[in-house]
């Protein structure tokens, strides 16, 4: 996404990204990004709130109107949970079951087989 | 909300692990693992463009860029906690009404199926969240989807000037893009 924004931003369309992943959104180079500290899938907010919804996007607007130069990033300042210990999940082989591990190789050997070709 | 820690140690601070998730590194590892020894390369821009905002937010036409697809019959599962489902996947930029917007799914793509399931389509998608703000110039009558599966060549050469002209076709003036 950050190809894309910094694509729009060239040709004069300002953008924000909204993303959880803030190592990779920097890595890649956003001109405008709100982190949101969430687990990966709930960029734009907190399911089943709208509350915590409406609180992100107003913080993404905010920022798109106000960013002072490219690779500005604001965070979100909502917590989604008072115990940080989800954070050790995700792609994280030392917490992984033997079990977990073997699911997570099939799901990778199927997201890696080619895409059927369009009839 | 949830917008106050449980605090530790005498001074009051948060535990050294609540910092932001190390996907970089976390993903490395995970594909090393497996039996992937060459990690994927992100692109990693030395120069970052950037386009002020000229007009008010009130007078300005915005957009929504997601990865997420339109869920559709015929592809198997791609709703609440799904498993890995690329059938599911898209391969060319797509558009849709903003306005009674398609149901989207995430099965496509990874996210942490263990802490969220996928489902709320606010949580990945502020189309309703934008309406509800009520103080932009207008949403754009159309949102767009950008694949994922392709190479860095394919996104700034194919993808990145179809949805520019996308946007100009719309009268939009700017874009939020959903990086899931």
């Amino acid at each position: 996404m950050s190809l894309i924004a910094n694509y729009l931003e060239a040709n004069g369309i300002p953008t924000v990204v909204m993303g959880c992943a803030k190592d990779i959104v920097e890595y890649t180079g956003a001109p405008r990004f709100l982190y949101c500290d969430f687990p990966l899938g709930c960029p734009a907010g907190r399911p089943d709130d709208t509350a915590s919804q409406q609180a992100t996007l107003e913080l993404a607007l905010r920022l798109l109107e106000s960013a002072p130069a490219p690779r500005t990033t604001v965070q979100l300042p909502e917590r989604w949970h008072d115990n940080p210990d989800w954070k050790l999940d995700f792609f994280n082989v030392a917490n992984m079951s033997e079990a977990e591990f073997e699911q997570a190789r099939e799901e990778e050997l199927a997201w890696r087989k080619p895409p059927p070709k369009p009839a | 909300m949830i917008l106050s820690a449980k605090k530790f140690g005498p001074l009051g601070f948060a535990p050294a692990h609540d910092v932001a998730v190390p996907y970089l590194e976390r993903s490395r590892d995970y594909y090393l693992v497996m039996g992937y020894p060459k990690p994927y390369e992100w692109a990693h821009a030395t120069e970052v463009a950037f386009t002020p905002l000229e007009q008010p937010l009130s007078q300005t036409s915005i957009t929504v860029i997601t990865t997420a697809a339109p869920i559709e019959p015929g592809k198997g599962e791609q709703g609440a906690n799904a498993a890995m489902n690329p059938a599911a996947a898209f391969e060319k930029v797509y558009s849709a009404p903003s306005r009674n917007a398609p149901e989207l799914g995430i099965s496509h793509l990874h996210y942490d199926r263990r802490h969220t399931d996928g489902a709320d389509n606010g949580a990945f998608m502020p189309l309703a969240a934008l309406e509800a703000a009520g103080r932009i110039g207008a949403l754009s009558p159309r949102f767009h989807g950008v694949p994922t599966r392709y190479s860095h060549r394919q996104t700034m050469n194919r993808d990145g000037p179809e949805l520019l002209a996308r946007l100009r076709e719309d009268g939009t003036d700017a874009a939020i893009l959903i990086a899931i």
